[in-house]
């Protein structure tokens, strides 16, 4: 972006304020990513790290985690993409509803999607058998790459929608103006405009596939990968020192992922939100473009309504598949875990303040021309590189003593999972804080304020929908983990999807789909307070930056 | 002002956050991670605070690798006083690694249990038994098998029967315990080059190997196959608590895995500890166990579980536990060559 003279850079140094946030973040950043990851790496002995080419399993579940993340990738990230536009337009039909259904997804816990897609479509599946008397077979990569496009899509599409919104309509105006066809607008100005949103999104999304355990361990049967391989040696063989291992391949090709991200997207320069625009309504969108993107969000709808209809009806069947009495049995015993629910809403509370003050605090400060800001960054993003079992076992090994003897409290489970979902809240922070013209902050520091005035005046109201949405990612992904909290929980605050997967491993599931039920309407009821507590503000925002 | 309001918010709620949760040693006080099922746990926890005034803290995951990977982390701290539940197989590398404590309970002796269920050394206890078995679903069998006049298996031998071919479903040998005891009593039973063999032939017949243990019993009631391999006690437990259609048999040459508990080295508190190894080692914990969970008692005063043939009536391979342990890795690495997958 625009250049930043030699003095503005001297004075960025000299401001005391920004310089401490630098190094607090970078510290905190140290103790609560890169500590448990050290960790965790130097667990396993040399020798044993070069053992690993004569594994014929991991080379092959390497291999096959490297060709799911390509196809699932493409998919989520495409059907994100679509949904974001749709999102977007005001004169798409069913925009909101697409929307809403879009983010379902990330409200059950990812065993219990590839659970309903096996009650829908394996052998006794609902649809498969029952319906079309199909003898079909959804284990292995097809049904892992169904499952995960599903799973993930609704973070493509989040982080797009959040660079979409942020582009100026009147610039697709002008193009118009200038005798630009309706797809040369799309793929001039707001796809090109899109570009780094899309390009955060496929990395979060590929790093997300690369790092998925939950759908794989329930849907790829015999289909070996490295995140299951990880929680298989840990589960089966109580291997930590093989999961290391595991975890440990995994890691090359996500920081391959991060350096390729980082050189493609910034090779542009991307500014809308200016001080000077003013808002304009959104020029009518083509009707054939509109029409192919409200289709194609209809179809992918249809794919996620069956997996809430699977859960919901499991809740109330007495015996899927054989006996389809109502019943309100299931309902009783999941009561039982009612405490279970509580725990995990406070959790994942905390976790999502965590995140967003981190996110967007980190967004901010690698935004600023200063030394080591690409080692922030990339501390920013290694955490997505990491399977949950990693990050759960690494907060052990790291926090059981201490100085800081966090083993056993609501802290450390708050903290793992919060340090976790960093690196989505920060990319979508990062293709925000992209957006938006350094004039204002040069006019700003003209005239007298200093870093963290900047900060608060002028980034902290146009970085609120960041903050809003890596809460609300956070939140959500806190009280539907297993991976992370399988390995932090203590006595005493055990959380819903812990207890789920205990009744699925014990083969309760009606119990298990109708707790599921009851965590998926707390989350709702909590997402929906959040976005009305932190949404005014955001809708308020152009108006403010015309001002 | 909204701005400092929300950040007001914030930070009560992170507050809110502190203080919560911490644990400390408290001398009328256990904490257990049990690997059995919520149920059991509960039941055999209300009947141990009953008897003996302590109150118990308990984690129950259904699955005792996490535990023990749980109990190898914590090792410089420990947080848990008692490993309960899983096969001595789990329990026995932790004492390998020095991470249990030794205790010999005089109701074992007093009860007369086989010493064969303890460790010699005193490291862990086993207070139930499992054996492998064959489970087959009754639903798709009546509609697949029946017209065609298949027989339904009732020996190893059996199940590489082309009838099943795609229909075979058992836990990974590679990830869980239960499928590594599985091949290794083949190797018991055939001897190692001819059970290889055999274990190919059965593989032309597996639809999948599930990486955990309790996904074969999942897939075996969904229908995703006809027949599989599994522990019998989860077989008939998904029949009589969950109305499964699943019917499960012993069939000769199986193995069995001793359920065991034992005391963690440097835990909250070891005389607690004690008291619970010894209770378990009484009859009502194991009358629950066998009642709820279907799994055979240690305890000659015990009745034989619902539905199960009793322990002594089994027949069973000459399996050598302490050979199986010293050359797992070899059989894993065996079988990623021969079977590859």
């Amino acid at each position: 972006m625009a250049t930043t003279s030699l003095s503005g850079l001297r004075r960025q140094l000299a401001d005391p304020g920004v310089a401490l946030a630098f190094l607090a973040a970078l510290a905190t950043l140290g103790v609560f990513v890169l500590y448990p990851t050290f960790r965790v790496l130097v667990y396993p002995a040399l020798a044993d790290y070069l053992a690993i080419p004569r594994s014929v399993r991991w080379l092959q579940a390497a291999r096959n985690s490297l060709v799911m993340m390509v196809l699932s990738t493409v998919t989520a990230t495409f059907a994100g993409l679509v949904f974001a536009f749709a999102a977007t337009r005001p004169d798409v039909p069913g925009r909101r509803f697409f929307r809403g259904v879009a983010l379902l997804p990330l409200f059950a816990p990812p065993f219990m999607v590839a659970f309903a897609y096996i009650l829908m479509f394996g052998r006794q599946g609902l649809i498969t058998r029952t319906l079309l008397g199909l003898d079909v077979n959804i284990f292995g990569w097809h049904g892992l790459w169904l499952v995960q496009t599903v799973a993930f899509f609704p973070l493509a599409m989040l982080i797009i929608i959040g660079v979409l919104e942020a582009i100026n309509p009147s610039l697709e105006h002008a193009a118009r103006n200038l005798g630009a066809d309706e797809w040369t607008v799309v793929r001039t100005v707001t796809l090109a405009l899109a570009r780094p949103g899309i390009a955060g999104a496929a990395l979060v999304v590929a790093i997300s596939v690369l790092a998925d355990f939950g759908n794989a361990v329930v849907i790829a049967g015999g289909f070996p990968l490295l995140a299951t391989e990880a929680w298989f040696r840990m589960e089966g063989l109580a291997d930590l020192k093989g999961a290391a291992l595991v975890v440990a391949m995994l890691i090359v090709p996500t920081t391959v992922l991060f350096l390729l991200e980082r050189y493609w997207v910034s090779r542009r320069a991307y500014v809308t939100v200016t001080g000077r625009g003013s808002p304009i309504d959104h020029p009518p969108t083509h009707p054939a473009l509109r029409w192919a993107a409200a289709s194609f969000c209809a179809a992918m709808t249809v794919l996620v309504v069956l997996v809430y209809l699977g859960v919901i009806a499991g809740a109330f069947t007495t015996v899927w598949g054989r006996d389809w009495t109502p019943t309100l049995a299931h309902w009783r015993l999941a009561a039982d875990r009612l405490p279970t629910l509580w725990a995990s809403v406070r959790i994942g509370a905390l976790a999502g303040a965590i995140t967003g003050v981190v996110a967007v605090a980190v967004a901010f400060l690698t935004s600023r021309p200063l030394p080591l800001r690409a080692a922030l960054d990339f501390l920013a993003v290694l955490p997505g590189a990491l399977p949950g079992v990693f990050v759960g076992v690494g907060f052990v090994l790291a926090f059981n003593r201490p100085p800081l003897e966090l083993v056993g409290t609501v802290w450390i489970i708050a903290l793992a999972l919060a340090f976790w979902h960093l690196p989505m809240g920060y990319q979508a922070a990062v293709a925000t804080l992209k957006q938006i013209e350094r004039s204002i902050e040069e006019a700003a520091t003209n005239l007298g304020a200093s870093g963290l005035r900047v900060l608060w005046d002028i980034y902290l109201p146009l970085l609120r929908r960041a903050f809003a949405g890596a809460f609300v990612v956070s939140f959500i992904r806190a009280v539907t983990n297993v991976s992370i909290v399988v390995f932090l929980v203590a006595p005493g605050n055990v959380v819903a999807t812990f207890a789920i997967l205990n009744m699925i491993g014990n083969g309760i599931w009606g119990a298990a789909a109708a707790l599921t039920t009851m965590l998926l309407a707390l989350t709702l009821a909590a997402v929906w307070i959040a976005q009305v507590a932190l949404g005014r503000a955001v809708r308020g925002l152009p108006a403010r930056v015309g001002a | 002002m909204r701005r400092v309001l929300i950040l007001g918010v914030l930070a009560t709620l992170v507050l809110s956050g502190a203080g919560a949760g911490v644990t400390f040693a408290q001398p009328n006080r256990i904490v257990v991670y049990s690997a059995l099922p919520d149920l059991e746990t509960t039941l055999v926890h209300r009947e141990f605070t009953r008897r003996t005034g302590i109150q118990v803290e308990a984690l129950s995951v259904a699955a005792a690798g996490t535990l023990a990977a749980r109990i190898r982390a914590e090792k410089d701290r420990p947080r848990a006083d008692i490993f309960v539940g899983g096969s001595a197989d789990f329990h026995a590398p932790l004492a390998t690694e020095g991470l249990l404590l030794a205790y010999r309970s005089p109701v074992a002796a007093e009860a007369r249990v086989n010493p064969a269920y303890r460790d010699p050394n005193g490291f862990w206890h086993g207070w139930y038994l499992g054996a492998l078995g064959i489970i087959i679903n009754t639903d798709r069998w009546d509609r697949d098998m029946a017209p065609r006049r298949v027989a339904k298996p009732a020996t190893w031998d059996d199940l590489v029967r082309p009838e099943f071919r795609g229909q075979f479903i058992m836990p990974s040998p590679m990830t869980t315990g239960g499928g590594f005891i599985f091949v290794a009593a083949q190797i018991f039973r055939l001897g190692e080059d001819r059970a290889w063999a055999w274990l190919r032939q059965l593989n032309a017949n597996a639809s999948q190997y599930t990486p955990t243990a309790p996904g074969t019993i999942t897939l075996l009631a969904r229908g995703e196959g006809v027949v599989g391999m599994q522990w019998a006690h989860e077989g008939i437990g998904a029949r009589l608590a969950n109305m499964q259609p699943l019917e499960t048999l012993v069939p000769p040459d199986t193995a069995f895995e001793i359920g065991a508990a034992s005391i963690i080295k440097g835990g909250p508190n070891p005389d607690g500890a004690r008291a619970y190894v010894d209770f378990l080692l009484t009859r009502v914990p194991q009358v629950i166990n066998a009642s709820y969970g279907f799994r055979y008692p240690v305890r000659g005063d015990v009745p034989v579980p619902t539905g199960a043939t009793p322990f002594d009536q089994l027949r069973f391979v000459r399996y050598d536990r302490d050979w199986a342990i010293q050359n797992m890795s070899r059989i894993r690495e065996r079988w990623q060559r021969e079977i590859g997958r």
